[in-house]
């Protein structure tokens, strides 16, 4: 039995509806980050699932229970802001401490308990410290202190580390996921970051403006995402897309007109009808300057060599964005016309709707 | 070495004209304020220095230190009612209530209205003959005949208060109101999902942060309302039998009344002193809230 279970959840403020009919079922123990660009509607979510919003219609259930009427604290959830939310005229101890004083448990488990959480969290020097005296790694696992207390049934978890620099992130993201396997927990993660949605998540819910695009594991998104939105979305530098008409499909093999750039034959059962037209999408990773099943002259505009990767920035006949990337240095340069390969089976295919088919 | 003699002198001709300006304003009438408390100066052309006299006059066989506990006593019963109706007023305007807007407009007349048309209509309903007060009161059988609320010495003391606190409350519930708004949302969020009512977090998170604010509205209430003259001068001129009179009326009436410009003056460099050490307290207690929060 799922422990988190959404049903056709909708919520609007005013005339605008925000979430938009979202079914979802989330495990025990599973960590399932929501993804998706500012305003799809994804910390919304969260924070109906937290008790924060009310519901304009559908149901929220927790470990069997519905929990639409709730107040967040009889739900069994425990919440991190993207703010860290910390009480300033509080110690450490205290901020950890708060969800028990509330409870008004007695101050040996009190103790017992922030000492645990600080011993887990490295926290225990900054115990007598209060908030204004850290740094934003200590202050974001203070905010976890106060959540770990609570011992939860699932952790929501709001853009925790946006306010991190790229250093500290990474390194937040490790210790969130140590976290995760200790307590083996349930956690549901709001991020804009595709990176750590693909680092981070069992499962991967990616939203686009209040309806679910896709659920999956990264894996599965990268590598067979179901619409152009998510193949846009998870990948970074993101998927090419060229546009093309199907010219002919028997069932075995779809042959697309890309215009100036040539037909491309690819060997596969699809829905593609004849005539339709599709976009062709293929990641900059996979393409290569040396063999492929296809080829294409391009002429990099700008190129960027990061040294372990060298990426290339064009712009295709038709006005399409072109990137390319390239393992080490190869030899690259602005303005000089480049053969890019690719291999057919890493090729998709959207329909006039945006939808794959493969 | 030159480079920092040269900045430093760069910094003083900037600061020169605001320093001329707070010499001439404030720190040369002040001086003169005290050297003239050392004299005998009244409506005479000349006068002499008679050292401390004026002082030991005022704290010897005089009652300026009833004056001073009444002084006190009316501060400390204003700033203390206005702080408890001001962080009412902010809390309840703060409260996501239909027609908040409407109720933080409606707080501001007694600030508006000019200060002295609100002190002549409070002279008014305090009137036995045919103020609202007396008549109300009448009208509902709780007194039995006309109660010149004015013309009594404990009634007047408390009808002042109560005028001040009018007057005073809008700016302290807008000032409270402006730093509640300024805590930020996600706190009190973070501590509803933790499982704290309404009451926790009022005294948890909003009052413990409002400190500073509350800190600051007390000084300058302090201050204003120690020094408050318009209000006792309109309604009772200090009186009846001086029920009323604070230090800043009695100073008032020693140098303009009497005309012992010397001797007012050495009340008002009490008054001065009183000031300073709030000042000193509040400075204090700011610095030990500010290293609290940086521990």
């Amino acid at each position: 039995m799922s422990q988190l279970s959404l049903k056709h959840l909708e919520k609007s403020f005013n005339e605008a509806r925000i979430i938009k009919g979202i079914d979802l079922e989330v495990s025990e123990g599973e960590f399932v980050v929501f993804v998706g660009p500012s305003g799809c509607g994804k910390s919304t979510l969260l924070r109906m699932i937290a008790g924060l919003e009310d519901v304009s219609a559908g149901e929220i259930s927790i470990g069997g229970k519905v929990v639409n009427d709730l107040p967040p604290v009889q739900r069994g959830i425990a919440m991190v802001f993207q703010s860290y939310a910390l009480y300033p005229h509080m110690t450490v101890y205290e901020n950890i401490a708060f969800p028990l004083r509330v409870e008004k448990l007695p101050q040996a488990e009190v103790d017992k308990r922030v000492q645990a959480a600080a011993k887990v969290l490295q926290l225990e020097p900054r115990l007598q410290h209060r908030p204004g005296m850290l740094s934003g790694g200590q202050r974001q696992r203070v905010a976890i202190g106060r959540a770990i207390v609570r011992q939860p049934k699932i952790f929501l978890f709001d853009e925790p580390l946006s306010n991190l620099d790229a250093a500290l992130r990474s390194e937040m993201r490790i210790e969130l996921m140590e976290l995760h396997k200790r307590l083996g927990s349930t956690m549901i993660y709001v991020t804009h970051d595709q990176v750590e949605a693909m680092t981070m998540a069992d499962k991967i819910v990616v939203l686009d403006a209040g309806v679910i695009a896709q659920v999956g594991s990264p894996l599965q998104l990268y590598h067979k995402p179901d619409n152009i939105f998510v193949a846009g979305f998870i990948g970074s530098p993101k998927m090419n897309f060229i546009n093309g008409n199907v010219t002919s499909a028997d069932g075995e093999t779809v042959k697309v007109d890309l215009g100036e750039l040539g037909t491309i034959a690819l060997p596969r059962q699809s829905k593609a009808i004849n005539g339709q037209s599709v976009t062709l999408g293929i990641r900059p990773e996979h393409l290569t300057l040396e063999g492929g099943d296809f080829a294409l002259t391009i002429t990099p505009k700008i190129v960027e060599h990061l040294g372990i990767h060298t990426v290339s920035y064009a712009n295709l006949p038709a006005g399409e964005n072109f990137v390319a990337l390239f393992e080490g240095d190869p030899k690259v340069a602005e303005g000089q016309p480049t053969k890019m390969g690719f291999a057919i089976h890493q090729v998709h295919l959207f329909d006039e709707k945006g939808l794959a088919v493969y | 070495m030159t480079g920092t003699r040269s900045a430093s002198l760069f910094a003083l001709a900037l600061l020169a004209p605001a320093l001329i300006y707070i010499l001439i304003i404030v720190a040369y009438p002040l001086f003169d304020t005290v050297v003239l408390s050392f004299t005998n100066a009244a409506l005479r052309p000349t006068y002499d220095f008679v050292g401390w006299a004026n002082y030991q006059r005022i704290f010897g066989a005089g009652n300026f230190t009833e004056v001073i506990l009444r002084t006190f006593i009316w501060t400390f019963f204003s700033v203390a009612t206005k702080m408890l109706i001001g962080t009412l007023g902010a809390t309840l305007l703060n409260a996501a209530i239909p027609g908040q807007t409407l109720f933080r407009i409606l707080t501001m007349p007694p600030w508006i209205v000019p200060m002295a048309i609100g002190i002549f209509m409070w002279g008014w309903m305090y009137n036995g003959q045919f103020g609202m007060i007396s008549g109300l009161l009448q009208n509902f059988g709780i007194i039995s005949k006309p109660w010149p609320i004015l013309a009594q010495g404990s009634s007047a003391f408390w009808a002042t208060i109560v005028t001040d606190v009018w007057i005073g409350v809008p700016m302290v519930t807008i000032y409270l109101l402006a730093a509640m708004q300024s805590i930020p949302k996600d706190l009190y969020e973070a501590a509803w999902t933790d499982g704290a009512g309404r009451f926790y977090r009022f005294r948890r998170i909003t009052l413990p942060l409002m400190m500073p604010a509350m800190l600051t509205m007390s000084l300058l209430s302090l201050i204003a309302t120690f020094n408050s003259f318009d209000i006792i001068w309109i309604l009772t001129q200090g009186g009846p039998s001086g029920s009323t009179t604070t230090m800043i009326i009695d100073t008032y009436k020693t140098a303009m009344g009497s005309r012992k410009y010397g001797e007012g003056a050495a009340r008002a460099v009490v008054i001065c002193i009183f000031v300073s050490i709030f000042c000193i307290v509040y400075f204090r207690a700011v610095r030990k809230l500010s290293q609290g929060e940086a521990k």
